[in-house]
């Protein structure tokens, strides 16, 4: 086996032992429950501080656009979802196109 | 009752499906689309694109398993660990989960059927939807739902590393970018959830966390510090109330 087919079935197998993990543990509590609401807070926080990472300081490939293209890009998802009635895709859509609009100009 | 407070399991799951194919499904093509690309880049065969969407089905440590995958045997260790830990995320994801894939009389063991479709996307659309769904409706949506986003997260990788050619660094850091702009406005639309709304917070003033921390570890480190310390102001307001 090559060395990156074996680094992905043991990446797969910690991945699903996590999810399963996590869901035989708390499917007997109700969801109100501590434990429950401590996790979906941790889980809510990390969803967050991935997009302020994203926009504001990333790494990899989106490093390519610039700072402003990718608040630009934000900016203009959030007024689209304000403005077509809190719809995502319509939203998604008119981020994504004043990303390409910027990239032109 | 109304008629649509209990929709039978498989009108439950068709509901899940088509919630799956609108914005869902055009941030994530997008982003796997970018995925398969740099796995054409990184000199690994289609199936190995395939394996890693739907094996791992968790993008950032995706990412981390192909920039490692040139390394050799010396990067397996390295690259398993930084890939598990940057989707750690999962455990405390299917927790708070759980709970809501319970159905009476149905065996607790079904709820793990949904296990490998636990990722941000599902997970984010669920902790929406479910709430408004009886009980016995839940899984089933969460599977359609699940399923449907994971066979496109697949088809748009592969897709991707067919057309790899055709892709250059900025149109893929622009379909890169379609993954955090879409879970930007699923949180604008969560930030008026008031139950959420501290845990959002927490995390966006935590994120600069993340930076002076290994990149493996920032984002869960961010995620545990902001969440936690939103949990507890949470519990301590609600009693002083």
């Amino acid at each position: 086996m090559a060395d990156a087919d074996l680094a992905l079935l043991l990446t797969a197998l910690a991945c699903l032992a996590l999810r399963i993990a996590g869901l035989a543990v708390a499917g007997a509590l109700r969801p109100d429950h501590p434990f429950v609401a401590w996790a979906a807070a941790v889980a809510q926080a990390t969803l967050a501080a991935f997009v302020v990472l994203a926009v504001a300081a990333p790494s990899g490939a989106l490093a390519a656009l610039p700072l402003a293209a990718r608040i630009a890009a934000l900016a203009a998802g959030l007024i689209g979802y304000a403005a077509f009635g809190r719809r995502l895709l319509p939203a998604l859509l008119v981020g994504l196109a004043a990303l390409v609009l910027l990239r032109a100009v | 009752m109304p008629a649509e407070a209990a929709p039978p399991p498989r009108r439950a799951a068709s509901a899940g499906v088509a919630e799956a194919v609108g914005a869902p499904a055009v941030a994530m093509a997008a982003t796997f689309l970018a995925f398969g690309a740099a796995v054409r880049e990184a000199g690994l065969p289609i199936g190995w694109a395939l394996a890693a969407s739907w094996g791992v089905y968790g993008m950032p440590g995706q990412i981390v398993l192909v920039q490692h995958a040139t390394a050799g045997a010396a990067g397996v260790l390295p690259a398993v660990l930084g890939a598990v830990a940057v989707n750690a995320r999962f455990l405390p994801m299917a927790i708070a989960l759980a709970p809501m894939l319970a159905a009476p009389r149905r065996p607790r063991a079904w709820s793990l059927l949904g296990a490998p479709f636990v990722a941000i996307t599902p997970w984010a659309a669920a902790m929406r939807a479910l709430p408004g769904i009886a009980p016995p409706g839940r899984l089933p949506w969460f599977l359609g739902f699940g399923l449907t986003s994971w066979l496109i997260a697949g088809a748009a990788a592969a897709a991707g590393h067919a057309v790899a050619g055709l892709l250059d660094p900025a149109t893929r850091a622009a379909l890169v970018f379609a993954n955090p702009l879409y879970f930007a406005l699923l949180l604008a639309a969560d930030l008026g959830r008031p139950g959420v709304r501290g845990a959002l917070l927490g995390g966006a003033l935590a994120a600069p966390l993340a930076l002076a921390l290994p990149a493996a570890w920032g984002l869960l480190a961010a995620g545990l510090a902001g969440g936690t310390t939103a949990f507890l102001l949470g519990r301590g307001t609600r009693r002083r109330g």
